[in-house]
């Protein structure tokens, strides 16, 4: 149980401006996603928690107790790679022993033995803890991975991109099983990753990093239907929101040949109108011609390109709808979905933008 | 023209059986990708197309003509790797210049096509500079752009943005359409994921453990399954399945999962069409959208409770368990509020799959 927070946290290697002013307050229980690009500073931060690297400028507090000049041995808190490190030569038991034989902790026998029971069982690996770990699959030694950070109850579960080395069919799996394994524990999980399916799917809140800049913190929801700027916008949805160059005149957003309605007044300016690809209609008698330049099914709906006054534009639609490529559609958009961009700063007009 | 056939191909590594008489005609132009988990033996079937691993038994032949003789490089095959290896010593433009120059190519004629294909892949501005300068997806499009300046007969793809991060694979799979759509070469792509198979193929070839299990397009392999692999292998989230067994209920039929104690209503017809069948253990198999979810208690739905709640922006996905099953079920965002919540679920028999559980094999049911 840990409450976690960075207050200014600055951090260069060399050259490199890493993270700036960063702070962030992680609440005790909650499953906290830092979403970002590589080099984005994701990493860097989870490091700084973890005490594998010192701030240049800021503090590190977990429950209020500042632990920036602690050493990471000092802090209580449990990495889990991307990279899994297990002893390869030990069976399953024996690496999830291993964190509990420290002599530091002196854990008697029958607890180390009645934790890994707990912890095998939550983890679905019983069957496995006499095994040798290099004859483990992916998923499995993941797992194993995660079951050893767990066997020694630490305040804070850190994870840097664990999924992201596993087949897709596996990534989705255990994503649901570590969501599954944080509300079981209620404890404070810090998950980084670049894959914007997981921060919205597992994270109770997401902060999204770019370039060593925390942009916006926020639920999947907000981040995802009210975001700050454009490129937290495009960081998380897939396909990304449409963006587009125009003008707000008369009540109508006016994009370079591109003329729909918008909802309320606008005030007359130039703006970066966004609209997400399920929010574009495609259908006949709508405002707007295209060409239809690709279609990719993906079973459950279809990603249709359109190509417009010269602008393209992803939406998606239903499977069932029928639409094919270098056909000609109409397309509207549902007004009250828009949102508006200032084009110099990027920021929503919602944030003040 | 290039069309590419496997006849009856194997190979071994010791007793492992890595491609189990694997038969494919891809034709020429086609876009065709390979899906399947590490280990399938997707990568080394790619492998032996290029000629970089021999084959036990079958016959390969490239453009009519068997090639089991014929070394690598004589193939006229490119090779675009997940790992790319650029020479970090020499500028953009020298790297793609580099497999032109090697075969003596004139001067000009080695700039001209190294501009084009600069020009199609969209580097153009980045010619002069060195890889270390360049961001992953602009070194994949460099990669390729060396493959493609040979101007080759066919491309060999094995997961070339597997690497990338999440955002930029999104963006490299419309460009690679678009240029496939360009160049109309024929191409073979290796993944596991899914997503870029069903966005780029237009044939995908489900491998597991050595062995062709279905080939067909997008729509086919996602609407018709031939078996649980395939079944669980395409669509995301995975399809649900749950093991069930099939009764009378009044005027109609009921599928009741394996501890359950309610069944989800399905017509009466099922039971007629699965008589035909010996009356072996069922599998049910149905998708997380073909399962609609309902706040109140409904005719023919199964009540449950909601497991966990995974919001997704367009939509969310919600977990919950019938009897000894879990099952996902896609819904429109902010439908089922938090954990816990009560829900009912109903299944849509047209989209409904049953399998014979011992083969995995679907029975081929349309309701």
């Amino acid at each position: 149980m840990a409450h976690i927070e960075l207050s200014g946290v600055s951090k260069t290697f060399g050259e490199t401006q890493a993270l700036t002013d960063l702070s962030l307050d992680i609440a005790d229980g909650q499953f906290f996603v830092l979403l970002g690009e590589t080099g984005a500073g994701k990493t860097t931060t989870l490091r700084l928690i973890a005490g594998l690297e010192n701030p240049d400028q800021g503090r590190v507090l977990i429950d209020g107790q500042d632990v920036t000049r602690w050493g990471a041995a000092e802090r209580d808190v449990a990495l889990v790679l991307q990279q899994y490190s297990l002893y390869p030569r030990y069976t399953v038991r024996q690496n999830l022993e291993f964190p509990l034989k420290s002599p530091i902790r002196k854990t008697s026998a029958e607890e180390i033995a009645a934790r890994i029971a707990r912890v095998a069982k939550t983890l679905r690996i019983e069957h496995l803890l006499d095994r040798k770990t290099d004859k483990l699959s992916g998923g499995e030694m993941q797992r194993v991975s995660i079951g050893r950070a767990i066997v020694r109850t630490p305040k804070v579960f850190l994870m840097d991109e664990p999924l992201s080395a596993l087949d897709a069919k596996l990534r989705e799996s255990l994503r649901a099983e570590l969501k599954d394994l944080q509300m079981n524990l209620g404890e404070t999980f810090l998950f980084v990753t670049h894959d914007q399916v997981e921060a919205m799917s597992m994270g109770d809140r997401i902060g999204v990093l770019n370039n060593g800049v925390l942009a916006q913190v926020g639920t999947p929801h907000e981040i995802y239907t009210n975001p700050i700027n454009t490129f937290v916008a495009r960081a998380v949805g897939s396909p990304a929101m449409n963006l587009l160059a125009g003008t707000a005149q008369n009540g109508r957003a006016v994009m370079g040949g591109i003329d729909l309605a918008l909802e309320g007044p606008a005030a007359e300016r130039p703006l970066i109108f966004g609209i997400r690809p399920e929010d574009l209609v495609v259908e006949a008698g709508a405002e707007v011609d295209a060409q239809v330049v690709d279609v990719e099914n993906h079973g459950v709906e279809k990603i249709v390109t359109l190509q417009s006054a010269g602008q393209a534009l992803r939406a998606t639609v239903p499977v069932t709808v029928k639409v094919a490529k270098g056909e000609a559609v109409r397309f509207g958009w549902n007004p009250g979905k828009v949102l508006m961009f200032d084009p110099a700063s990027g920021r929503s007009l919602r944030h003040g933008g | 023209m290039t069309q590419i056939e496997l006849r009856g191909i194997n190979k071994h590594f010791g007793d492992f059986h890595v491609i189990n008489d694997v038969n494919l005609t891809v034709e020429d132009t086609e876009f065709v990708v390979f899906l399947g988990q590490s280990g399938c033996g997707k990568t080394t079937t790619l492998r032996a197309i290029a000629g970089l691993e021999t084959i036990d038994s079958g016959e390969i032949l490239i453009g009519g003509k068997p090639v089991h003789m014929t070394r690598p490089e004589a193939r006229d095959v490119a090779f675009v790797f997940q790992n790319f290896a650029l020479y970090p010593h020499l500028t953009v433009y020298e790297n793609m210049a580099f497999p032109l120059r090697a075969v003596r190519t004139p001067k000009a004629e080695v700039d001209r096509t190294v501009r084009r294909v600069a020009d199609v892949l969209q580097i153009g501005s980045l010619l002069n500079r060195r890889p270390s300068a360049l961001s992953g997806g602009d070194l994949q499009r460099v990669a390729i752009g060396r493959a493609l300046v040979r101007n080759p007969k066919a491309m060999l793809m094995d997961e070339p943005i597997g690497s990338l991060d999440a955002k930029l694979r999104e963006e490299m799979r419309v460009e690679l359409k678009r240029l496939h759509v360009q160049q109309g070469s024929t191409t073979i792509y290796v993944t596991h994921d899914q997503i870029e198979a069903m966005a780029l193929a237009d044939r995908i070839v489900v491998m597991h453990a050595g062995v062709l299990q279905q080939v067909g397009t997008p729509e086919e392999v996602y609407a018709n399954p031939v078996n649980l692999f395939v079944a669980q292998f395409v669509g995301s989230p995975v399809m649900n399945v749950a093991d069930v067994a099939l009764s009378e209920a009044g005027a109609g039929a009921v599928l009741t999962v394996a501890g359950a104690a309610e069944g989800f209503a399905v017509p009466s017809a099922l039971l007629g069409q699965m008589q035909a069948k010996a009356s072996k253990p069922l599998t049910l198999g149905i998708r997380p959208e073909a399962i609609a979810l309902s706040l109140q208690a409904e005719p023919g739905a199964v009540a449950a409770k909601a497991h966990l709640v995974e919001p997704l922006g367009s939509h969310d996905i919600v977990d919950f368990h019938i009897g000894g099953a879990t099952m996902r079920a896609r819904t429109r965002a902010g439908l089922v509020g938090k954990p816990g919540t009560p829900i009912w679920a109903r299944l849509d028999p047209a989209r409904a799959h049953l399998f014979d559980s011992e083969s995995g094999l679907s029975h081929g049911i349309k309701l």
